[in-house]
């Protein structure tokens, strides 16, 4: 006999409790598990992409089974705000999924006792299991977000011990707060510490050169941009600002603390704002203040976040629109993401399925798109490592490429993906049932890329499209037709 | 935009599949050939620090024998079948690379004594670690040598076959690489379902179809590639025959699928192969045992390699790194233990064969070992930086630009070593 993983996720979520409640639960878990798939599934599609399959693409790695029918039903506004405050939404059913990586929850202290391999490992399961079940997607897709802004390798010195910690308690406790608190947390956070090599910027005497590497990145990266208007004169004040933050190598291993005796405490002119001499640690919030207040951190911030959500190339006034409320509101990033997704220009038809899927969200749309059942087993990882997009592995510091160019060469194993998958090749991934559950409330079980097509893509097939899938459109060839879908150009589109 | 060398090739390359359409008019053998012009890099990594004094034997120097009094490899005189094979009058092979010694004679395989990093830890994961990363020690620079040479030199416009490793996962040194991929061979590249004999018959009218012009490119110049590879197969441009020239291994297999990538002209830019075993703490032997047995199957692959690839190895250059040489002594346990330098290996198009480049050191450090009490290994002496020839490949062979710094960070060049033409 096999038992699922299911059964034993199943089995393990009522373990210990006691009966009052647990059919609820049985629910909750069971809906995240791949039963999710309501019995009858929207089949009113147009030429365009259906706006709300839009907003569910944009604003989250695309819908899960049933996931479009409860937008439609409950409007695009209550769901933006249940999205823009992920507390209001129940996520124990991915927290079962989520939550067995012991070596995430540790201090930075006891990860150094793990294997570098079990921790890399560990850290690309958690987020591809976040991305696929959380139904705090938009929560997810600002992780994802600012993970490539504040871009850390794991393979640079100590970050795959550290990296855990940055991603709970400054990627994800930030992710949809103040743009400043993230920026705080960033600059103090051992893993980028390590990974700008901060924890090595000392000047103990005016002989000693600062470390600038950082002081770059937090100005051209993280707020201002390549263009900004910083000089290397601010550059070189910055990182003289910053210096003295170390970290422990012995007790409280992997934490930073401030060591003043590595702090230039001297006068300091940052875009053309004096920090007086003898702030110590306090010269750090002098300098990120001075750089949130300038318009070029609201500016870049705002252009990153359209451009990211809105198109490739995005409508300067909206960029403007959103850069506005930076100022106003003091970075609050739901306050942005709100003018964004109240804009109309986000819902423009020629901007709907005009960006390309990154690897990562290839294969989570995939994923999520048919309730697949999977504890992102190896195999699984592999197939994001071959498309080039293992998360938490770009080396430098300016995060995996948003542009389209340089993923165009992971299409032959996006197809291999997309029909391994379906053909129920890819060990650890289980897409049987959901498959023709997904066939019996689309088609009424009926192998027709008519009907099956537009659930994966927002729209009706052109008739090109679909004269393409006709020799496939038969019950021999069912799970090759989900996989041609998958593979096809319109699923690479989002 | 401007069109790269590269993307050009590829494109000239792939015109009769598009203009043609018809799979099955592609032309094998003719066309895998015109598009064998970009130069291909062949990394071969020696996991484990080999004991290249063993390898090339500096018999002319009388401390080898003095440390190594039973591990030594002796003169034919001496030892008939299991001597060395002289090269010049200082250097002779280990008898097992035999295979070797006809590409050495006719100039196409050379050596650089004396190549290490500055890492003094003595640790493999290291030392590997540092070199893959293309640095200099306890460096914080990220991302791998071949990654950002990659991404330096073809950026997004390499085609999805440009990097190759033969290997389970991708090593190290292709850390940001645009788009490297990890493979076991040529039959990876395929598209897997059993029954479905049309699946690229849908996805070419799909993606002929598609409204996104860098979207359909890019499907139909994967389908075209798909449509190469399976031509390969058909014609067996590198047939059983071929095949068993190769030794049994996975080492062999891999430098097989590597010659038939070359053949089959898929824009191969750099591909990368390990070979394990090569820590010889423990009874390492000599002309015979057990190091003789890695040594014999490194210089059948490679010579395999070479006759495999014919006329189109002025198309490929092989080089063999490994992360440190040994211990010039040989310790109580008839092993040898980690050391620094080592003597690296370079053999294919543009590279200055048939000679030892570089100084000898010597092999005196060894002697001090004891009275310093020096906190890191000793060994061969480290001469020459690795990245040197490294370098040298990449920009006198592969055509790469003036960013050595940048796929090298830190690193100044000094004189050439000599092992690349110019």
């Amino acid at each position: 006999m096999t038992v699922s993983r299911r059964d034993v996720l199943l089995t393990a979520a009522f373990a210990g409790l006691s009966l009052s409640g647990c059919s609820l639960l049985r629910n909750a878990v069971a809906e995240n598990l791949g039963e999710r798939v309501p019995g009858k599934l929207c089949r009113n599609w147009g030429k365009d992409i259906d706006p709300d399959f839009h907003l569910l693409s944009r604003a989250g790695f695309g819908g899960y089974p049933g996931d479009l029918e409860r937008l439609k039903k409950i409007g695009r506004k209550a769901w933006l705000e249940e999205q823009l405050n992920p507390d209001s939404i129940d996520d124990k059913a991915c927290d079962w999924r989520s939550r067995r990586f012991e070596s995430l929850e540790i201090d930075p202290g006891t990860a150094y006792e793990f294997k570098r391999e079990a921790l890399r490992s560990d850290m690309v399961r958690h987020s591809l299991l976040k991305a696929v079940y959380s139904r705090r997607q938009l929560l997810e897709v600002m992780v994802e977000f600012w993970t490539d802004h504040f871009n850390i390798s794991l393979e640079k010195g100590d970050c795959i011990y550290l990296k855990p910690t940055d991603d709970s308690k400054v990627v994800r406790a930030h992710a949809l707060g103040k743009f400043s608190d993230l920026l705080l947390a960033s600059a103090r956070s051992p893993a980028m510490l390590v990974y700008l090599d901060g924890k090595d910027n000392k000047r103990r005497n005016l002989m000693e050169k600062p470390n600038e590497n950082y002081a770059r990145e937090l100005l051209e990266l993280h707020t201002m941009g390549v263009n900004g208007g910083y000089t290397q004169l601010d550059v070189l004040n910055v990182a003289r600002a910053l210096s003295g933050f170390r970290l422990h190598e012995r007790h409280g291993r992997g934490q930073a603390y401030f060591d003043k005796s590595c702090h230039d405490d001297g006068e300091k002119l940052v875009l053309g704002k004096r920090i007086a001499p003898g702030g110590g640690e306090k010269d750090l919030k002098d300098v990120l203040d001075i750089v949130l207040a300038h318009p070029s951190t609201a500016r870049y911030i705002a252009y990153k976040l359209t451009r990211h959500f809105v198109s490739d190339e995005p409508p300067p006034r909206l960029c403007a629109l959103v850069a506005q409320t930076f100022t106003d509101t003091g970075g609050d990033i739901k306050a942005m993401l709100r003018t964004i997704f109240d804009a109309e220009q986000f819902y423009d038809p020629s901007l709907r399925g005009a960006k390309f899927k990154r690897p990562f969200r290839f294969v989570v749309s995939s994923l999520r798109s048919l309730a697949a059942d999977t504890d992102a087993s190896k195999e699984l990882c592999q197939f994001l490592s071959r498309m080039g997009q293992a998360p938490f592995q770009y080396p430098t510091p300016d995060g995996y490429p948003v542009e389209r160019e340089p993923w165009l060469g992971s299409l032959l194993w996006r197809w291999n993906f997309a029909l391994t998958l379906c053909l129920g090749g890819v060990e650890g991934v289980n897409v049987k049932n959901s498959m023709e559950r997904l066939e019996a409330a689309l088609a009424d079980g009926k192998v027709d890329a008519a009907l099956i097509f537009p659930y994966f893509t927002g729209r009706k097939p052109r008739p090109e499209e679909l004269s393409a899938f006709q020799e496939y459109s038969q019950e021999a060839h069912r799970r090759e037709l989900f996989g041609l879908i998958l593979a096809s150009p319109a699923f690479q589109m989002y | 935009m401007k069109k790269s060398r590269r993307r050009f090739l590829q494109e000239l390359a792939l015109k009769p599949f598009q203009s043609g359409q018809e799979q099955e008019q592609a032309q094998g053998g003719a066309n895998a050939r015109a598009n064998a012009n970009a130069h291909t890099l062949v990394v071969v990594f020696l996991r484990g620090g080999a004991d290249t004094l063993n390898m090339l034997v500096p018999y002319g120097d009388d401390d080898y024998y003095r440390f190594r009094p039973s591990l030594a490899i002796q003169p034919q005189a001496k030892a008939g079948k299991n001597g060395f094979l002289p090269l010049d009058s200082f250097f002779g092979l280990h008898p097992r690379l035999a295979p070797l010694l006809p590409i050495y004679k006719e100039g196409r395989l050379g050596f650089l004594p004396a190549v290490g990093s500055d890492n003094l830890s003595g640790s493999h994961f290291d030392a590997q670690d540092q070199m893959e990363h293309g640095v200099a020690w306890r460096s914080t620079a990220s991302g791998g040598w071949l990654g950002r040479y990659l991404s330096l030199s073809g950026g997004h416009s390499l085609g999805p076959l440009a990097a190759v490793s033969l290997s389970p996962s991708l090593p190290e040194s292709f850390r940001g690489a645009p788009a490297a991929s990890a493979l076991s061979g040529v039959e990876e590249i395929s598209i897997k379902a059993e029954g479905a004999p049309h699946l690229t018959g849908v996805l070419q009218k799909l993606y002929k179809a598609c409204p996104e012009p860098e979207l359909r490119e890019a499907g139909l110049n994967t389908l075209a590639l798909l449509a190469r590879i399976s031509e390969l197969r058909k014609a067996e441009l590198a047939g059983p025959g071929e095949s068993a020239l190769f030794p049994a291994t996975s080492f062999g297999r891999g430098l097989f699928q590597i010659a038939r990538l070359v053949k089959a002209g898929v824009g191969l830019n750099v591909a990368c192969l390990d070979l394990d075993g090569w820590d010889t703490h423990f009874v390492q032997g000599s002309a015979e045992g057990l190091q003789a047995g890695i040594i014999a199957e490194l210089g059948q692959g490679l010579s395999a390699f070479d006759k495999c690839l014919g006329p189109l190895m002025k198309g490929v250059t092989v080089v063999v790194l490994t992360e440190f040489g040994r211990r010039v002594y040989e310790n109580s346990s008839l092993g040898t233990d980690h050391g620094r330098g080592f003597t690296l290996m370079a053999m294919g198009g543009g590279i200055r064969g048939g000679q030892v480049h570089g100084q000898w050191p010597g092999l005196k450090e060894d002697l001090d070992e004891l009275r310093l009490a020096n906190l890191a290994p000793t060994g061969l002496a480290v001469k020459v930086d690795y990245r040197a020839p490294l370098l040298e490949i990449l920009q006198g062979v592969m055509g790469a630009g003036a960013y050595g710094e940048r796929i090298f960070p830190g690193f100044k060049p000094g004189g050439g070593t000599g092992l690349v033409q110019v």
